[in-house]
This record gives structure tokens, sequence and C-alpha cells, in this order.
């Protein structure tokens, strides 16, 4: 039986960071739900734009962050770029997830259906599935170096999806809204919507930067933690005769 | 030996083993088959059902068939327990390109009879573009089957990962395969980025091998 781990120690950075995500999560918050106006079209429903987008953007950070990560652990063996693409990667999946969900929440009343068979859904579901699968690789190995060797590998071909995710509304019709912030166009978004947007990014990036930064803290302590021991093998099922009265 | 000698003798030596068990042969060509069958009888009969689903069947079908042909890929070697062995005398470049070169030519042939059938059976001939989706796209499956096959193959559990990796990684090929595939689409931004797909594939795989090979 191993001690248990104790909680990652909150260092002065994190309480900087803590504080700078409270800060904009409140501005954020603020902008939001009191200064954007509602949707001309869309109404109130349009609000979950500030919440979907910005997963959305933390979750491609975090696969980028995967993939860096783990270029840099197969060409370092260095365990704390192992430590940051698995933080990331954990992250950039329920970040997939809930973008995918607020998604289909919003698709509901602007769309009238929960999901529609539209490229950008489809390969964002994808983009989930292979990122589910990096996290499943990190089992494989028989010791720490071969999983994160092997998740290393997953994770630098997994990213070959991302582009195609990102250039699929541009490449196949599409149901889905095309780029509204970098569209060539200037004056498609309200000023008051971009600054909410903007701020919801910020909050969401502070917050995940603080996220992620705890998680290698706590996957060190893991490390450094000695190996639980294997559980009990099963044993082999023998079968003995009932005696006979 | 030089490198190309040793791309040769592995691709060789998987030759040779597919003869003498016809694993492949023997598991993917049936399930191919039943599988364009089922697919008829779920997305037809009505003719013009028929020609809009085939496109898609094929590219459907070989991407599942990867999955199997994945399981052969380091599965013979660590089965007879020669896959240390080949490892520690095979340079590990030679070694993915004479794996890759096998996985190829049995997706390739896997490519071929899904198409065969589809065309004869759903009254759907291909158009030229096809070719090339079938040799770009089998070549991006194959470096993709190559490097998640030893990954899964060389690990102790989860071996059914395989299929949760390789489908959703294929998508490109599925996507890009179907559209080559169907008559009438333009086919020119299609086969570029189903080049580009196996060249970044193939670029990926062959950089990430040497690491799979690894203790």
């Amino acid at each position: 039986m191993t001690a248990p781990l104790h909680p990652p120690r909150s260092t002065p950075a994190d309480r900087t960071l803590t504080a700078a995500t409270a800060a904009a999560s409140l501005v954020a918050l603020v902008l939001a739900l009191v200064v954007a106006p509602p949707d001309a079209v869309q109404g109130q429903a349009q609000r979950l734009m500030y919440v979907h987008v910005p997963a959305a953007w933390l979750a491609y950070a975090c696969f980028a962050t995967v993939l860096v990560a783990s270029v840099a652990y197969l060409l370092t063996r260095d365990l704390r770029w192992d430590r940051r693409a698995q933080a990331a990667g954990e992250l950039g999946v329920g970040m997939t997830a809930l973008a995918i969900a607020l998604g289909s929440i919003w698709g509901r009343p602007v769309w009238g259906t929960w999901w529609v068979w539209d490229p950008r859904l489809i390969t964002t579901v994808v983009l989930l599935l292979v990122y589910a699968g990096y996290l499943s690789v990190r089992g494989l190995g028989d010791d720490r170096g071969t999983g994160a060797r092997r998740a290393a590998a997953v994770g630098i071909i997994g990213f070959v999806n991302v582009p195609i995710v990102h250039f699929s509304v541009v490449w196949w019709r599409t149901l889905h809204q095309p780029a509204t912030v970098l569209s060539p166009d200037q004056a498609v978004l309200d000023g008051r919507m971009a600054a909410a947007l903007l701020a919801a990014v910020v909050a969401f990036t502070l917050a995940g930067w603080l996220v992620v930064r705890r998680r290698i803290r706590q996957l060190a302590l893991l490390d450094a933690e000695p190996a639980v021991a294997d559980p009990e093998p099963a044993r082999p099922l023998v079968v003995t005769a009932k005696p006979q009265p | 030996m030089s490198p190309s000698v040793q791309v040769l003798a592995v691709l060789r030596r998987e030759l040779d083993v597919e003869r003498a068990g016809r694993e492949v042969m023997v598991t993917t060509a049936p399930y191919v088959a039943a599988f364009v069958v089922l697919a008829g009888l779920a997305f037809g009969p009505a003719p013009s059902e028929l020609a809009r689903t085939a496109a898609g069947t094929v590219w459907l079908a070989v991407l599942v068939a990867a999955v199997t042909v994945g399981h052969s890929v380091a599965g013979v070697e660590i089965a007879e327990q020669s896959w240390d062995l080949l490892r520690g005398l095979v340079d590990p470049g030679a070694l993915f390109l004479g794996k890759l070169l096998a996985v190829w030519a049995a997706l390739g042939l896997t490519w071929l009879f899904a198409s065969a059938l589809v065309a004869v059976l759903f009254d759907a001939p291909p158009p030229g573009s096809a070719v090339w989706a079938g040799v770009c796209g089998t070549l991006g499956l194959a470096a993709l089957t190559t490097a998640l096959g030893v990954l899964v193959a060389s690990g102790a559990r989860r071996r059914g990962l395989l299929a949760a990796l390789v489908l959703p990684a294929g998508l490109p090929a599925l996507l890009a395969g179907t559209q080559l595939t169907t008559p009438g689409v333009p086919a020119l931004p299609w086969a570029v980025m189903m080049a580009t797909y196996a060249a970044v594939l193939l670029t990926v795989s062959w950089a990430v091998f040497p690491a799979l090979l690894e203790e």
C-alpha cells in the first residue's frame, strides 16, 4: 500500500495565474451576459458562442501542445515533456467534448436539430476519438518510458487530422458557420460581441494554462512515487471433484 | 548489408510468410466480399441508391480492412518470438519500408478487389481518378497501419485499440477516396489532398517508427 499523494503545492505564479483567470472570467461574464447584445437572428442562444468558441480554441491549443511536447519528448526523452503532452491531451479531449456538446445545444434552437451530418461536426468528433485513442495508448506500455514513446508517436500522427478539421469548413460545402472573427469582411461582428468573445478566449486560455500546470505537477508527483505493486495475478482455475458422501 | 537490400529482404520475408500462411488473403478477401454484399443489401437495392453509395462502400471497406491487415504487421514475428531478433538485426528505416511495402501491397489488392466487386455488384464503374485514389490512399493508409500496427502489436495489452486508432486517422483517405471515386466530382483538389495526406503520413510514420521499436 502506498502513501496518498499530496496535492500539488500552490506557487506564487499559480496564485497570480488564478487571480488573472478569475478577473478575466468576471470580465468575460459581464461582457457576454450584460454588455453584448443578443444576436438579431439567433437571439439569446447566440451567447453560447462565448463558451463554444473558446472551448474549441483551447482544444486546438492543447492539441498543438501535445504535438510540440511529443516531438520534444522523442528528441530529448525527458519525461517532463511527456507530462506536458499528457496534461494538454487530457484537457484537449475535455474541451473538444465540451465544444461538441455546446455546439449541439446551440444547434437545437438555431438549426432545429441536435445533430447534423455536417463535416465540421463529424471531423470534430473524429478528432475527439483520435485523442481519446492517444490517452488510451498510455496504458499500453509495460513501463513508463514505453508508454510515453507510444503516446508521443500517436500524438504526432493524430495531429495530422487537426488541419483537416480546421479547413473542413472551407473544403466542403457546409452548414456550419464559417470563420467570423478572421473573416476578410471586417464589419461582420459587432464590436461588443467581439470584445466579449476575446475576453472569453483569454479567460479560457488562462484557466487552461492553470489546469495544465497543476496537472503536470500532479503527474510529476505520480512519477516520483514508488510504483504501485501489480495486482495479484489471476490464479489458475482449479476444478476439484466434490467428494461423494 | 545495405539498407535497400534489407528492405528487399524484409519485403521478401513478408511475402514468404503470406505465401506460407495466406493470413491476410484468407482473412481480408472474404471480409471485403461480405462487407460489399451486406452494404449492397443495406443501401440498395434501388440502382440509384447503389450508384450513390458505391464509392463510399469501396473506401469504407478498404479502411475497415486496414485494421485486419494492421494486426498482421508484427503479429507473426511476435507470435514466433522473432520480433526482438528482427528489430535488432534490421535498420529501423529498412524495417519500416519493407513492412510498408508489404502492407501497401495488401491494401492495394484489397482496394482493387473491393472496387471490382462494387463495380460489378453495384453496377457503378469508377472514373479514372479512382486509380490515383487507390495508389495514394492505400499508401497513406499503409504508412498509418504499419506504424500503429507495430505500436499496438508490441504492447502487452489492448490489442483492440488498433481499430480505435486507425479508423479516425484514416478519415482523410475515406473522404478524398470517396470523392475521387465518385463520377462527376472535380478531381484535382481531392487528388492534391490525397497526395498530401499520403506524403504527410509517410513522413510522420517513418519519423516515429524507430521510437516504436525501442524496448
